[in-house]
């Protein structure tokens, strides 16, 4: 079977991709093709995140995103409303706003100066009597809208009019998301990193939706420097593999809580007794919303008698078959002690991030393997990598979160279920 | 050029010994010599690198609230060691590495002794099989201390030329 002899990208992906026999194809990665067809059909159809709400907390905040291909403006409006438009005037196609974020009520373009108010309506443009004495057409001017919802503080954003809302989007995953973000009042500290790495988009997403394995091997580094007892501290815990193509991780250890006392009573007021008991219980927690939105609670460790940790939500936003743009943000509970924001930045920018000791290694793997992935489609044959790990699995019964959830953290379900998702709509016509 | 008609002078053999200075400290880094590198750092260093954003004239660039280094000597010392293991995947094989150093200017600190240097950076860094670098430009400030017959650098601050960083990972020392 010469699987590259097939003039059409879905044929070839139903022909190799097969997430329920755990084999899935390198080239899927890298295929020019097979990137077109995902911008429009994964991309296009489903919920992505944009920002979080502690970023524009203030009537006429707004920040500039990437939604796949489609540059947009989040934007909270004068009735504080949350919208997120395309970043393109409609006369001639221009950019609106050309620098990262920005507070006003309005956007001039600067092409032929056609303004909108942040409600998105045509307020005006230079010499209009003149320019068009039949008068505008102010409704068709108006800028091109995605839906935008928000869950725990989570603002996302989809182009699909007829895409389901985010809470059904996230479904099952929103049970763990409560104890990601929702636990407290969170804010973004500062802006996000970016940076650009060599990779394919879905290698990053995949890795934090279910791979603890890779913690072993990958990050090594962390036992040999004695921060962690056993290289093996990615391995205890639950893998959970809720519906919809998102995944996590949740690594456990039973000394107690590891955050700080003064937090306790928000979390109480805000999540169930199971949600809390969990909590309590965490020692990492990774996981990935479809598509390409990523979150972390970095393994705590201990500095100074102190235990610690970063948290980090990110987007692997493709810009090429082979290339990303990491955005990395930080984010703290507002209304924590000093101490902690300081030693959780600090944490947080040695681990992961641009310079993070643990990301560092992470990009190189994710561009090595993007290179091979790139070979692989010069074979007739698709090199097929195998994802068996935890097939066969018996899911947990006596969990108290949604999802089949698997005891131990050693398993690749997650990122089966990944792959189903992304083929279903990479199939899907409509 | 407000800042340049502000410059306090330093003596012509005080910019020496910091360009020397400076000069050395990127033999150290270039070589890999990074045992040796972190003992120019005082202990109470504060190494930080802030994140740079696009924004329009006269709005911040520069956001100080978060970064790609934000580093103490204790925390630097742990970057230093990791890269001592056998498991720095990322740096092993190493990037090769040339910090160019240039356009520096001294100036008095307000502490007694104390000076301030800004310089430039050209930081070319290669590795891999495909005879690509990238070239990571910023600019520094370090605040140096006397010590012993040269310095110590007890702050720096180091601010990239990028609001998107161009090069994959920060696993090298700016």
């Amino acid at each position: 079977m010469n699987i590259f002899s097939s003039a059409d990208p879905a044929e070839r992906l139903l022909a190799s991709v097969q997430p329920e026999a755990a084999k899935i194809p390198a080239h899927i990665h890298t295929d020019p093709e097979i990137y077109r067809l995902e911008m429009k059909r994964v991309f296009g159809r489903v919920w992505l995140f944009v920002a979080h709400e502690s970023e524009i907390p203030e009537r006429g905040n707004w920040v500039v995103r990437d939604m796949g291909e489609q540059n947009v403006i989040v934007s909270r409006g004068e009735d504080g409303q949350l919208r997120v438009f395309l970043n393109s005037c409609r006369h001639r196609g221009m950019k609106l706003a050309c620098e990262d974020r920005g507070t006003g009520k309005s956007w001039r373009c600067p092409y032929h100066g056609f303004t909108y108010n942040n409600s998105g309506n045509f307020v005006g443009a230079p010499y209009q009597r003149e320019a068009y004495p039949e008068g505008i057409d102010r409704e068709g001017l108006q800028l091109i809208e995605a839906r935008c919802e928000s869950y725990a503080g989570l603002v996302f954003a989809t182009f699909n009019a007829n895409a389901e809302p985010l809470d059904d989007f996230l479904g099952e995953l929103r049970w763990y998301l409560d104890i990601l973000v929702g636990r407290a009042e969170f804010e973004v500290v500062g802006v996000p990193q970016r940076w650009i790495v060599p990779t394919a988009w879905k290698l990053p997403a995949e890795n934090f939706a279910s791979d603890a394995y890779h913690t072993v091997t990958t990050h090594a580094f962390l036992a040999k420097l004695g921060l962690v007892k056993g290289v093996d501290f990615g391995k205890i815990g639950y893998h959970v593999v809720p519906a919809g193509g998102h995944g996590l991780g949740i690594g456990t250890q039973e000394e107690g809580p590891w955050y700080p006392a003064e937090l306790r009573a928000e979390y109480e007021s805000r999540l169930s007794l199971d949600q809390l008991a969990l909590m309590d219980r965490i020692k990492n927690f990774h996981g990935n919303v479809f598509p390409n939105m990523s979150f972390l609670i970095p393994n705590v460790i201990e500095i100074a008698g102190k235990r610690v940790t970063g948290m980090t939500i990110r987007q692997w936003q493709p810009i090429a078959p082979d290339q990303i743009q990491a955005l990395s943000w930080h984010l703290v509970e507002k209304n924590a002690p000093d101490w902690w924001k300081e030693l959780g930045r600090k944490t947080y920018v040695q681990t992961f991030g641009s310079s993070g000791m643990f990301e560092q290694d992470d990009t190189e793997n994710w561009e090595l393997q993007t290179r091979n992935s790139l070979s692989s489609l010069s074979f007739d044959e698709p090199v097929l990598l195998d994802y068996r790990m935890g097939m066969g699995g018996v899911p947990m019964t006596d969990f108290a979160g949604p999802g089949e959830v698997y005891e131990g953290k050693y398993s690749e379900a997650a990122a089966r279920g990944f792959y189903r998702r992304w083929l279903d709509l990479m199939l899907a016509e409509k | 050029m407000t800042a340049v008609s502000q410059r306090v002078g330093v003596p012509l053999e005080t910019r020496l010994a910091v360009e020397d200075f400076l000069v050395d400290e990127a033999l150290l880094l270039d070589d890999r010599r990074f045992d040796e590198w972190f003992e120019l750092f005082t202990d109470d260093l504060v190494y930080q690198a802030p994140v740079r954003v696009t924004a329009k004239r006269g709005h911040e660039e520069i956001v100080d609230t978060i970064f790609h280094f934000d580093e103490s000597k204790q925390s630097l010392g742990l970057r230093v060691r990791r890269l001592g293991t056998d498991v720095a995947w990322a740096e092993d094989p190493p990037s090769v590495t040339r910090h160019y150093v240039s356009n520096v200017r001294v100036t008095q600190a307000d502490a007694p002794g104390e000076l301030v240097v800004r310089a430039y950076v050209l930081l070319y860094r290669s590795r891999g099989d495909r005879g690509l670098h990238d070239m990571i430009s910023y600019v520094r400030w370090d605040v140096l201390r006397p010590s012993g017959s040269s310095f110590q650098i007890a702050r720096r601050r180091a601010v990239l030329d990028q609001a998107v960083l161009g090069t994959k990972n920060l696993a090298i020392f700016l």
